[in-house]
């Protein structure tokens, strides 16, 4: 992995240009190793009529390069190392452990992931040598949850050193739960504290969080140097999805914390390249990562500005064919120097998710089918 | 919400209406019968309003793409002429027989409502419960309804309208808007109920079986399979109008097509077929719009995992046999079996020579309800008797499977006759 260690040590996490010839030399890299180490990738690149060698002498590789569906490692498990030298696997969100994506992640993918982390995190100034108390809007870590989003959670509270960790979903009874209460009076006392509160994880629960201090009027001025950070997705709340402004607004009111100081990230087991938004609040395309946005009906690439599939490429990945997946997302991917804050890559709008249209239906048999349609 | 003689009340007052219930009920059943003019006049006042336009709001925010024909269509099935007619098909009655005693051989004989009917409606077609009810008055009866989870409001607004309109009405109806979980209620209800009306899947007609004393007569309306059958020549015009029909339904109705059977043995047939029958269907769904981009994208994901699946159980790309327009899809199966297809816009083609259409659809007996036909005029008998032998209840053109005809019945049945009972008065004195 030569070359892909090489994309992960560069400097400038949106240095694209200069970076656009290791990023195929990765992914070619990437796909031979999956070719000769993971029967399933092999069965899929010829069952679609490619063989791996001349695949990676097409011009266009990474558009010609087969995607994998999320929903295929939901029902597939596949790996190209040996268990023994997976130290993680990391499941999709879902704690029930039915219908997840399992991936595994080998030292080497893990280095590449961490020198990411710092080489982004510098960028954006996510870290800091002032101890913060965090508080997470996710779960608190539990042996049964494997989850990719508890770890990142927790990853990122090690972003400066942590006086206290609050969470709001806590494992009681077999369960997860939000404790709303728990966290409101975590965050009651930072009114008057001196050092920084550091928010961390579902943006729905972040939201329905500041509404309810909004409700009962409670507002508190934490400290300067407090953060939101969102990551997770949106998912099941997907049609309370809070117009992000007014979530900007309502954490200005209720917490005291500046626009400028919410950053938001995005990721997924299946791609576990760390985006982060700009000041303007958009994702740019990292070095490490590449976005084809793909037609609903045809798979074939779409222009900029148009809503598609979001197919998603990262030679970041050994222990799993990941190097193109194709999310459950719909998605816009903008040009560059439309956001104007500086940074030159295109950045990619999340719009929705792909889903069954909410069917009324008398033919037979169709309950059992809708049931089983979720992705 | 509760509706119990005209008025509404709040879920609350749930166990004191039920409590009192069986009491109103008889006190009705002691008084005059319902007239069934008083129910014709109101419901026709209701279709000439909804003609004349005074529920538009209500209509256009209802999900359907056509809204002006589905009004024309409301205003015709509930017309005056239309009722009238479905008595007399239905029932060889006019309005101002029921409950009359015509000599019979020996006996008297009258029709007479069942008594109370209680209605469990479901939630896969706007209006349902209003015209499962309206059956219900038609033939006199008391009706309870449990209305679907996912009502929306139109349910009551229409009975409520109803009622408006004669509210001599207001003792025959009690309207609830409870779960099915809500196991308490549901029995007592049924316990009140001669005869017990449910729209519903297996599990729904399952559970109301589980449910219902034994006494009570069970009408059962469950949910259906329709498919078109295309046997020797077909034109770009049938083609044509089996489109608009996938497209307009989006394959969500018993009657919609759900599996298109060619008369061959041969799979080349069926691919020729869906060479000339996508390019079609892709016109009429662009012309439609019928499925969200979401949906769009979200079958295309499953299809095509299906197909790296196929992959990795040993398939090849050329065995899978989809054929993908923009907005719909076709797929070449290997079966002959009748069955759900993936719905809106997704159809199934399968072969089905004549001498296999007893024994492949005869396994789907309980199912059967709309067929297609396309065939040579001289073939038209023998086939449409062949599908009806096996159980087939409709049998239309290509274009016309989910269209209404008035006069004709319904799953097989005329439904009023399952609303009423026979009964028998001795003449005299041998």
């Amino acid at each position: 992995m030569k070359y892909t260690n090489k994309l992960f040590s560069v400097k400038d996490p949106y240095d694209i240009k200069n970076t656009e010839t290791l990023f195929t030399k990765a992914l070619v890299e990437n796909c031979l190793f999956q070719y000769s180490h993971c029967k399933e990738y092999a069965c899929i690149l010829n069952g679609l009529g490619y063989y791996a060698e001349s695949l990676c002498n097409t011009p266009d590789f990474y558009a010609a390069l087969p995607f994998i569906p999320t929903l295929l490692f939901k029902r597939r498990k596949m790996f190209s190392l040996p268990e023994r030298k997976l130290l993680i696997k990391a499941t999709s969100s879902g704690t029930s452990g039915v219908n997840v994506s399992e991936i595994g992640f080998d030292l080497g993918s893990l280095l590449r992931g961490l020198k990411m982390v710092l080489t982004v995190g510098k960028k954006h100034r996510l870290f800091s040598l002032k101890p913060c108390h965090y508080i997470i809007m996710g779960y608190k870590p539990h042996k049964s949850n494997r989850t990719a989003v508890t770890k990142t959670a927790y990853g990122a509270t090690l972003f400066t050193p942590a006086l206290s960790r609050t969470y709001i979903l806590k494992y009681k009874n077999g369960k997860y739960s939000p404790d709303f209460e728990g966290v409101i009076s975590a965050v009651r006392k930072g009114a008057g504290a001196k050092l920084p509160y550091r928010f961390m994880g579902f943006p729905a629960y972040t939201y329905f969080l500041l509404k309810i201090m909004e409700e009962k009027s409670i507002q508190v001025k934490l400290p300067k140097g407090s953060k939101i950070f969102l990551a997770g997705g949106w998912k099941q709340f997907y049609a309370r999805q809070a117009d992000k402004k007014e979530l900007y607004a309502l954490a200005e009111k209720v917490l005291g914390i500046e626009e400028d100081n919410i950053t938001e990230f995005f990721g997924a087991v299946e791609h576990p390249v760390l985006y982060c938004t700009c000041q303007n609040h958009h994702f740019h395309v990292p070095v490490y990562s590449r976005v084809i946005i793909r037609d609903q009906d045809t798979l074939n690439p779409v222009k900029n500005g148009t809503v598609g599939l979001v197919n998603l490429i990262t030679p970041m990945v050994k222990g799993t064919p990941v190097l193109s997946v194709m999310t459950d997302d719909l998605g816009v991917l903008h040009k560059s120097g439309e956001c104007g804050c500086g940074i030159d890559t295109p950045y990619l709008e999340i719009i929705g998710r792909v889903a069954p249209d909410n069917i009324k239906t008398c033919a037979a048999g169709a309950e059992e089918i809708i049931k089983n349609l979720e992705i | 919400m509760i509706l119990a003689q005209g008025k509404l009340y709040p879920s609350k007052e749930q166990d004191r209406i039920l409590s009192e219930m069986e009491r109103n009920i008889n006190r009705t059943l002691s008084g005059p019968p319902l007239k069934i003019e008083t129910v014709i006049s109101a419901v026709d006042s209701l279709g000439r309003d909804i003609g004349g336009g005074k529920y538009d709001d209500i209509i256009a925010k209802l999900p359907v793409d056509d809204p002006q024909r589905y009004k024309a269509l409301a205003a015709q099935m509930l017309s005056k002429e239309y009722l009238e007619l479905k008595l007399r098909t239905e029932l060889g009655l006019s309005s101002l027989d029921m409950g009359k005693a015509y000599p019979t051989g020996e006996v008297y004989t009258s029709i007479f409502p069942l008594g109370v009917i209680f209605h469990i409606a479901a939630g896969n077609m706007d209006g349902l419960p209003a015209f499962s009810i309206a059956e219900g008055l038609l033939t006199g009866n008391i009706n309870i309804l449990k209305l679907p989870q996912a009502d929306n409001g139109l349910s009551t607004e229409i009975i409520s309208k109803l009622i408006e309109y004669a509210p001599a009405l207001a003792d025959y109806i009690y309207v609830f808007d409870i779960p099915s979980t809500d196991i308490h209620a549901m029995t007592k209800m049924a316990e009140m109920a001669d005869g017990i009306a449910v729209w519903g899947g297996d599990e729904a007609v399952a559970a109301v079986r589980r449910l219902a004393p034994s006494g009570a007569k069970l009408i059962e309306w469950g949910h259906k399979l329709g498919f078109a059958y295309i046997s020797g020549e077909y034109g770009g015009e049938e083609l044509k109008g089996l489109a608009e029909h996938i497209v307009s339904t989006k394959q969500l109705l018993c009657s919609s097509c759900q599996v298109i059977y060619i008369d061959t043995d041969n799979n080349v047939e069926l691919n020729d077929f869906c060479d000339k029958f996508l390019p079609v269907l892709e016109k009429a769904a662009a012309r439609h719009g019928a499925v969200s981009i979401g949906g769009r994208a979200h079958r295309t994901l499953l299809d095509y995992t299906d197909m790296l699946e196929g992959f990795l159980e040993g398939g090849a790309l050329k065995e899978q046999g989809l054929y993908k327009g923009k907005g719909c899809s076709l797929k070449v199966c290997n079966d002959s079996e009748l069955e759900l297809s993936p719905m809106l816009c997704n159809v199934l083609v399968k072969k089905l020579p004549r001498k296999n259409i007893v024994s492949v659809l005869r396994r789907k007996k309980g199912y059967l309800q709309t067929a297609g036909l396309l065939c040579a005029e001289k073939d038209k008998e023998t086939l449409s008797g062949i599908l009806a032998r096996c159980g087939v209840t409709r049998i239309t053109g290509l274009g016309e499977m989910s269209d209404f005809f008035a006069g004709e019945g319904h799953d097989g049945e005329y439904p009023l006759r399952r609303y009423v009972r026979v009964v028998n008065r001795v003449m005299a004195e041998k």
